[in-house]
């Protein structure tokens, strides 16, 4: 039925790439939907044994950044997310890394060999990655003093490091 | 039910703001040189000398402020009060409450409870909490609606035993549910005798 002429393949073709245009537009859209609003509150074991949750940092500015060992864009990001936390830990900055990989000891060995001094949290359930409508891996969101979401990135290149730099002052200095 | 939330919610947002304009009303003294709305005279019009009248007048608005600030709070903790009678009336309402003594030989990580085997609360300690939890705290754990006659509660606590290890215990009651509101409380002791902790669940007639 599909393999009909040549203008209906080309019909097919068009409707396929506006069909993932829609999707990734869709993706978008429930990431950056959190903006402005309250960040979901969440409690989560630790890899170090403690148990943390994101209301006891109300008066900080915290980078919640999602990750899986499996997403190669993580790796990237990590070692970045490192040197925030190590530049701005004085000024205000808690960075939680939130780990959705499903078993404990991976990722414990993954955030051992990425040497990042930030806590990383597990999230095996997705429970937390569904209340923030985590749809793609790395995310990063940034969460201000009083507890709004105000920063969303969903993937990481290279050159993100400048926004989230920028992002990161802004909300410090309020 | 939803519906009564929204309503409590709205209903608590309109009486806050109403609080507030109240308390911008009364603190609004009009400017000197300011036409005065619908015949009103200006304040300062009749007011004494500056030097002398700017102390008490800070004075009154102050415990005017401080007055309306009592009132906002009051009327939420009436709200509130409000809102738990209709989402969870007496004749429905459970509520569990946790209490923990001592602590030496267990350090609490989490708690589930399931009632009559669904899982209705399910809770993680961050040190913070337990440390409040230590020093007297009172946590009300769960609040819901059950119906009326016999129920089963299960608590399961997690954390580390007497020696470090990973510890968990389960604890159970049967209760029955009368036409008033039912309270429950899960206490962790310590049992020095046996050096273990202890999981008790009493039923607060």
């Amino acid at each position: 039925m599909f393999e009909g002429s040549p203008p209906a393949r080309g019909r097919w073709r068009w409707a396929g790439l506006l069909a993932c245009l829609a999707l990734v537009a869709l993706r978008a859209d429930a990431a950056s939907a959190l903006l402005g609003k309250q960040a979901p509150d969440f409690a989560l074991h630790g890899l170090d044994g403690q148990n943390r949750r994101l209301s006891e940092y109300r008066g900080r500015v915290v980078l919640i950044n999602f990750w899986a060992r499996w997403a190669g864009d993580s790796r990237v990001e990590m070692p970045v997310l490192d040197r925030l936390n190590t530049t701005y830990r004085r000024a205000g900055l808690v960075v939680l890394g939130v780990s959705i990989d499903d078993d404990e000891r991976h990722a414990g060995e993954f955030a051992a060999a990425m040497h990042v001094g930030y806590p990383i949290l597990l999230d095996s359930g997705e429970t937390v990655g569904r209340d923030y409508s985590l749809q793609r891996l790395p995310m990063t969101v940034l969460v201000d003093r009083s507890g709004i979401v105000r920063f969303v990135r969903v993937g990481y290149r290279r050159g993100d490091q400048p926004a989230y730099l920028a992002a990161i002052r802004e909300l410090l200095r309020e | 039910m939803n519906r009564n939330r929204r309503f409590v919610s709205i209903a608590r947002s309109a009486g806050a703001l109403l609080c507030l304009c109240a308390a911008l009303a009364q603190g609004q003294t009009p400017v000197q040189g300011q036409t005065p709305i619908q015949g009103k005279t200006p304040v300062q019009s009749e007011a004494p000398p500056a030097a002398a009248a700017p102390p008490a007048d800070f004075k009154t608005l102050d415990q005017q402020v401080q007055g309306v600030k009592k009132d906002v709070i009051d009327l939420n903790k009436d709200l509130f009060i409000l809102e738990e009678n209709l989402l969870f009336p007496a004749n429905t309402q459970v509520a569990v409450y946790l209490s923990m003594d001592v602590g030496t030989f267990f350090a609490l990580d989490s708690v589930t409870i399931k009632i009559d085997n669904k899982e209705v609360a399910n809770y993680l300690y961050t040190a913070r909490e337990v440390d409040a939890l230590l020093k007297g705290g009172v946590q009300r754990i769960y609040l819901g609606n059950q119906k009326i006659g016999k129920h089963e509660l299960v608590a399961f606590f997690e954390g580390k035993g007497p020696h470090g290890l990973d510890y968990r215990r389960g604890a159970s009651i049967t209760f029955n549910k009368g036409i008033g509101a039912k309270y429950l409380e899960l206490k962790i002791t310590d049992r020095v005798a046996k050096h273990e902790p202890e999981f008790t669940i009493k039923d607060w007639e």
